[in-house]
């Protein structure tokens, strides 16, 4: 079982014992910062991805569109494209996730447990949007287990 | 002043963005943003603006209440606001946190309150100027209300119950599939616990959303009576429930039915159905 921030993969543990520090008003004033860097996580013009997730779901207030390609060395890229209605909660962890979870193989994404979300976003957030905060970590999981059964599919 | 408020009811109680642009200095104001949002303030607001959160400042973190009279006193002091302060509030999803954070001050005694019509979205559209600053004012000495005016703009469950009972008007402005039961919270939000769907017996359906234009401001006086007043069959005289999923959406047509359409006796059932839907025996309709 995991247990320390020690089994995140290395950005994303970086990116979780910066947040565990804040206070809870630097930490908003970053999850602000992230939020600003949500649409750098969009896919670019000309990029291929193995697997494309574009929809609506109910606990969302706009469309969100996940992009997987999976690269050289079992490395997951992520892009993500957030509808204009997206709440700023949901594009920092945009941020956040893409720039902690990219370069890590499927598995491991697939593996990571969600209790890391609260040290980031702190408790008073949680509380007040509790499903928000962990939707986006949610589709980038199910896009890797599609992935994943896809591949192991093909592989018959 | 514009046009389409002169025929309002409370022509007072609203402002555009335009007069909003000409008075951010005025002092005798306070701009309030209240969203829906949790972080959308800090990411830019109209300058001058203090954030009151609704779940933050104007509720007990303890029981499902609101502040008290102290606590409310102390939330205007240090956001600069004295007790004849015209606060001006505005903010996202149409205005429906702006409308439940002025209908809680209202709640206090507060009267000297207005909406900015289109609200947060119609600022932006405009290309209007926005800062991240956050201000600061001077505290203020506001007098400590000397009680919570429930009686006059809120009802509890065992008062909707008796309302209900009574045949008198119930408005339920959650959307229709909430309505009749088929979904227990709105299209594109989270089910937030409630147990049971449908509706309370009796209440009629009209989504808050027919109040509003696209562009996020309210209809006129003349779209807003043919709605409320003759197909609704609302008395502008009589005594008048609305409700919807926690109360930030029947806070929208509370505004509607109260300052723009002036009608006497309107009262917002908070509860509404996170604790209706939840409550042991409480009747419960589905269908249309």
């Amino acid at each position: 079982m995991k247990n320390g921030s020690s089994d995140y993969p290395e950005r994303l543990r970086e990116i979780i014992e910066f947040f565990d520090s804040l206070e809870e008003v630097e930490k908003r004033e970053n999850l602000i910062a992230y939020a600003d860097n949500a649409p750098k996580q969009e896919p670019r013009e000309g990029e291929a991805f193995d697997l494309e997730d574009v929809r609506k779901d109910e606990e969302c207030t706009d469309t969100v569109g996940v992009y997987l390609r999976v690269e050289e060395g079992n490395r997951s890229c992520f892009r993500i494209a957030l509808g204009p209605q997206v709440q700023t909660l949901t594009r920092a962890m945009t941020a956040i996730l893409c720039t902690g979870l990219n370069g890590s193989p499927p598995e491991s994404i697939l593996d990571i447990r969600q209790d890391f979300v609260p040290k980031i976003v702190g408790g008073e957030l949680v509380r007040i949007r509790s499903q928000t905060v962990y939707y986006v970590l949610g589709r980038m999981k199910g896009a890797c287990k599609a992935y994943m059964h896809r591949r192991d599919r093909d592989s018959i | 002043m514009n046009d389409k408020f002169t025929s309002y009811a409370h022509p007072e109680a609203i402002v555009d963005t335009e007069w909003l642009s000409q008075n951010l200095d005025n002092p005798a104001i306070r701009i309030i943003e209240s969203n829906e949002d949790v972080l959308l303030y800090e990411t830019g607001h109209v300058p001058g603006a203090v954030h009151i959160d609704w779940r933050r400042d104007l509720q007990d973190d303890d029981i499902r209440d609101y502040i008290n009279p102290e606590e409310f006193a102390a939330l205007c002091s240090r956001n600069g606001i004295a007790s004849d302060t015209v606060c001006v509030f505005y903010g996202d999803k149409s205005n429906w946190w702006s409308c439940y954070a002025l209908w809680a001050f209202r709640m206090f005694g507060h009267t000297n309150i207005r909406i900015v019509d289109g609200g947060r979205a119609k600022w932006f559209a405009e290309n209007r100027p926005t800062t991240r600053e956050t201000p600061s004012f001077p505290a203020t000495d506001y007098p400590v209300p000397e009680k919570r005016l429930d009686d006059e703009v809120r009802a509890f469950a065992k008062e909707t119950l008796a309302h209900a009972e009574a045949g008198k008007p119930l408005v339920d402005v959650r959307s229709p599939g909430e309505f009749r039961g088929d979904v227990t919270h709105m299209p594109d939000y989270p089910q937030e616990g409630v147990l049971r769907g449908g509706h309370i017996p009796g209440a009629q359906s009209t989504p808050w959303s027919t109040a509003a234009n696209e562009d996020a401001t309210f209809k006129s006086r003349e779209q807003l009576e043919e709605i409320y007043t003759k197909n609704l069959n609302l008395d502008p005289e009589g005594e008048t429930i609305v409700y919807c999923r926690i109360g930030e959406r029947s806070s929208h047509t509370w505004f509607v039915l109260t300052y723009l359409l002036g009608y006497a006796n309107v009262r917002n059932y908070d509860g509404s159905w996170t604790e209706w839907g939840n409550t042991v025996r409480a009747p419960i309709e589905k269908g249309d």
